[in-house]
């Protein structure tokens, strides 16, 4: 498994214990007895003197044992786990600690060694020593230890031994199942050794790298990256993770920023302040330098509010909706810089990153089925310059049906962003067809967002999946466009653009059951035929239309699939013509007069509409 | 000169060839050496090597120097300088230099100073890594002319940086070269050739060759042994390297640590 989940895992496994086993720590007025132990052995035949087992929390309890058949150069006992497959239920991973009550002497050795197999080829995620069920202050974890089926012989070199003075963590492990499956583990012959075949012990900071990040004032960073390197027998070199405890800081420029003895950097004042440390009497490779700034511009409104339907929309984060799980918005991957913090704008929460290189936002406790939405959205606002070649990128990550990472059934896409789409200074909106991410082949098991790209500091807001509105509206948004026809030209019945002939009745009393109402767009007024069967229009006084050419209609409808309209004169003479329903948006006829034959014309006194669904008209009128 | 030009060694008596025993204690015959030649390499470190002493190979040589060897030999200073501290450095570099991916250094006394018969010694501090392959060692000067294995070689120092902790002795002739050589490696149990100074050295007359470290016989080839002639009866220079890969060290690994480099605190002849 992937070793950022592994360590998570492995740190809240040690709090959860330090809470347990709070009864095991020393006594303080006991310190200071004249002589430690200098037992070098953790287990060789079996416990050595004083060694107590715990598991960590949530692993399986009895995954350890004593195995006296599977040894290393057939000794009498070895130490034996049992990994557990996925979804064990008696815990997740097999992980414990070695520890003494009274601490050891280890300040003569150089290096805890142990000889190591498995059941199958593995890599085992976590193996140390320094974990002493309390502050763990000189930790020191192999990562990724590969085994095989054969004993090998394996090197956890001491950073620094002058302060294992007292020390009572004597090995440690952390494994879960490889590929979903368990398997077995034996470790044996460990021990702390001060062996002359291994050389040239240095250390690192910042993964030995020189890092550069900015940061504002009154800020807190911590030092990362802890590592010690040393050359094995076989002359490579083997880096093992360590901890702070090792090292002594020391900041360039105090006024700008401290740094106390855990590595923690305050940024007290403006300008920039190299941080270096060092190792065992020796300058660590790697640096960080502190440039601090003023407080960072930030929006001064909210991102827009989204106007999606709720039931449309899976949302991550959104003051709209109500939000799924998420694990987390920085998964603080290996080489990530980014560092998160919720603010508020005008009580609107926002997501605040800063020294974005790139950061993993993880919904892998609780993975989000997206295979009936559309589309992504998002909200961004950066104060950084957006200009070409500056990109924003957005990668989707879907664990494929076994829900977790790897496997070879995960599928992932990014696209990148650059101007015009980005912008300074302003909230940029994305709303991003998931078809774009033509790489997320499967969208059920959605379980990351990585954000990445070139601008630093980037203020999110509203991160959601949604479903378009492919479904036909019911009703118009807007009147018709208004008629052009010289008023000269026409008789209007109804319309907002002419004056229409006085004292019509658009809704007489003719036992129909149509729910007759306006609507009204802009004092533009609109009439709507809801639940139509049939439905009348007196005309306020008989109509002369014969030296007219055309009867014009605006009318629209989603749902009807059948509408007549009739002119009528005295007799009662009335004629149907047939109109096309349902519409795309407004339809506009007209229809030439000569059509309602044998209606007299010069009489005209009433319509009718007959039909069905929910009618809108706008714009009757005869013209010439 | 202030050095001590006479040193004292005890001769043995009790000797196993094949012996892996780490004894440190040997009794050998007393003997006086005289030094003839040596290099401190306490020089002024801006005028570079001592050019009346030494002369450099230059360029991959004829099939990688003839073991298809990785490297380029330079004299740039990146490649070979005195460090000021009384060392002369040698440091192999991971860069691609005239179609090579690693450059190094090779320097020899040939046509300055080539010994015939004597005490042959340097104190040095290996590289390290798979495929690093240092040496200090010496060819006959009839290089030229009868070519090589006829020429004779004698390796007072190879070390395979894969195996830091062992070092080789070896002597390659006429039918008894390459991996026929008469070869010796001697392992350190508990330390290793890369983290500190160690001397080398051979002590060479018309019957044998006797090869030590750190004053520590562990290997005595005589003239009888030599399976063709016995071609060590004329003289030979010096030469210092650090080779990278080839036939004898094998490959380099992707994670090899670079630079690697080779100190040598001095070289010194005596008779």
């Amino acid at each position: 498994m992937k070793k950022y989940i592994m360590v998570q895992r492995l740190l809240i496994s040690c709090l959860a214990i330090f809470s347990l086993f709070w009864s095991c720590k020393r006594d303080v007025d006991s310190l200071g007895s004249p002589k430690l132990s200098h037992d070098p052995e953790v287990f060789i035949d079996g416990f050595s003197s004083g060694l107590n087992y715990a598991a960590f929390s949530n692993s399986v309890v009895t995954a350890f044992t004593v195995d006296k058949t599977n040894t290393y150069n057939n000794s009498t006992a070895s130490m034996k786990i049992d990994v557990p497959d996925l979804n064990d239920p008696r815990g997740a991973y097999a992980g414990g600690t070695y520890f003494t009550s009274v601490g050891r002497d280890l300040s003569s050795y150089n290096v805890l060694s142990f000889w190591a197999k498995a059941s199958k080829a593995a890599e085992i995620d976590v193996v140390g020593f320094g974990n002493d069920l309390g502050l763990n202050k000189y930790i020191t974890i192999l990562n990724a230890v590969k085994v095989n089926t054969n004993w090998q012989k394996y090197y956890i070199p001491i950073p620094d031994a002058s302060l294992l003075k007292d020390e009572r963590g004597m090995f440690f492990y952390s494994e879960g199942p490889e590929n979903d499956r368990g398997y077995t583990l034996w470790f044996d012959e460990v021990k702390f050794e001060n062996l002359g075949t291994l050389g040239h012990l240095t250390s690192g900071i910042m993964e030995s790298k020189d890092v550069t990040v900015s940061a504002e004032i009154g800020e807190k960073i911590s030092l990362s990256g802890f590592q010690s390197i040393i050359n094995l027998p076989n002359g490579l070199n083997q880096v093992v993770s360590t901890s702070a405890g090792f090292y002594k800081f020391k900041s360039s420029d105090e006024n700008v920023a401290t740094v106390d003895d855990n590595g923690l950097i305050t940024v007290k004042n403006q300008g920039a302040a190299l941080i270096t440390a060092i190792s065992n009497g020796s300058t660590s490779k790697g640096s960080l330098l502190v440039k601090s700034i003023s407080a960072l511009p930030q929006p001064s409104a909210p991102a827009p509010i989204p106007d999606k339907q709720s039931s449309n929309v899976l949302s991550l984060f959104s003051n709209k909706y109500t939000n799924v799980p998420v694990d987390t918005w920085n998964t603080h991957w290996q080489f990530s810089t980014a560092e998160e913090s919720f603010i508020k704008i005008q009580n609107d929460d926002v997501i605040k990153y800063k020294n974005l290189n790139f950061v993993g936002i993880e919904l892998v406790s609780q993975t989000l089925n997206v295979s009936t939405m559309t589309h992504f959205h998002i909200d961004i606002w950066t104060p950084d310059n957006t200009d070409l070649p500056k990109s924003f990128k957005i990668l989707l990550v879907d664990f494929g049906p076994n829900n977790a990472y790897g496997g070879n059934d995960d599928s992932s896409h990014e696209l990148s962003f650059t101007k015009p789409k980005l912008a300074t200074g302003q909230w940029i909106s994305f709303d991003i067809p998931l078809s774009n991410f033509s790489g997320l082949t499967r969208k059920n098991n959605l379980a990351q967002l990585v954000l990445s790209g070139d601008l630093p500091n980037v203020y999110i807001d509203n991160v959601y999946f949604y479903k378009a509105d492919t479904q036909v509206p019911d009703a118009p948004t807007a009147a018709p466009s208004a008629p052009t026809y010289p008023a000269a030209d026409v008789i209007s019945i109804y319309s907002d653009s002419y004056t229409n002939v006085a004292n019509s009745n658009l809704n007489p009393n003719w036992g129909q059951s149509t729910r007759v109402s306006e609507l009204n767009f802009n004092n533009n007024r609109v009439l709507k035929f809801a639940g139509l069967n049939y439905q009348g229009i007196q005309i306020g006084s008989n109509q002369n239309v014969s030296n007219l050419g055309f009867l014009h209609l605006d009318f629209w409808s989603s749902n009807a699939s059948n509408l007549n309209v009739y002119i009528i004169s005295p007799g009662p003479v009335e004629k149907p013509v047939s109109l096309t329903v349902p519409t795309t948006g407004w339809s506009s006829i007209d229809i030439p007069l000569s059509s309602f034959a044998p209606v007299d014309l010069s009489k005209v006194m009433q319509f009718k509409f007959e039909g069905n669904g929910d009618i809108y008209i706008d714009n009757i009128y005869f013209r010439r | 000169m202030t050095i001590k030009t006479k040193f004292i060694l005890f001769g043995l008596f009790a000797f196993f060839l094949a012996s892996c025993k780490t004894e440190n204690i040997q009794e050998l015959d007393q003997k006086q050496w005289n030094l003839v030649w040596s290099d401190e390499f306490t020089a002024n470190q801006t005028n570079g090597i001592d050019t009346t002493k030494w002369t450099h190979d230059i360029g991959r040589g004829n099939n990688g120097w003839g073991n298809q060897e990785l490297e380029y030999y330079t004299d740039k200073k990146e490649n070979i300088s005195l460090d000021g501290k009384g060392n002369l450095t040698i440091t192999a570099r991971k860069e691609n230099f005239a179609g090579a991916s690693f450059t190094s250094s090779r320097i020899k006394t040939q046509g300055k100073f080539s010994p015939k018969y004597g005490k042959i010694e340097a104190r040095i501090k290996c590289p390290y890594g798979p495929g690093v392959w240092p040496a200090f060692w010496m060819l006959g000067t009839n290089v030229d002319q009868v070519g090589w294995p006829t020429c004779g070689e004698i390796d007072i120092m190879e070390l395979k940086g894969q195996e830091p902790n062992v070092m080789y002795g070896s002597m390659h002739g006429p039918g008894y070269s390459a991996g026929n050589s008469i070869t010796q490696r001697y392992a350190l149990i508990n330390n290793r050739f890369d983290t500190n100074f160690h001397t080398f050295s051979i002590e060479w007359n018309q019957d044998k060759v006797d090869y030590f470290v750190d004053n520590y016989l562990y290997q005595r080839t005589e003239r009888s042994q030599a399976k063709g002639n016995w071609v060590f009866d004329q003289e030979f220079y010096l030469i210092l390297n650090v080779a990278i890969g080839g036939t004898y060290v094998g490959y380099v690994n992707i994670d090899t640590p670079f630079p690697q480099t080779m100190y040598i605190d001095y070289v010194r002849v005596y008779q």
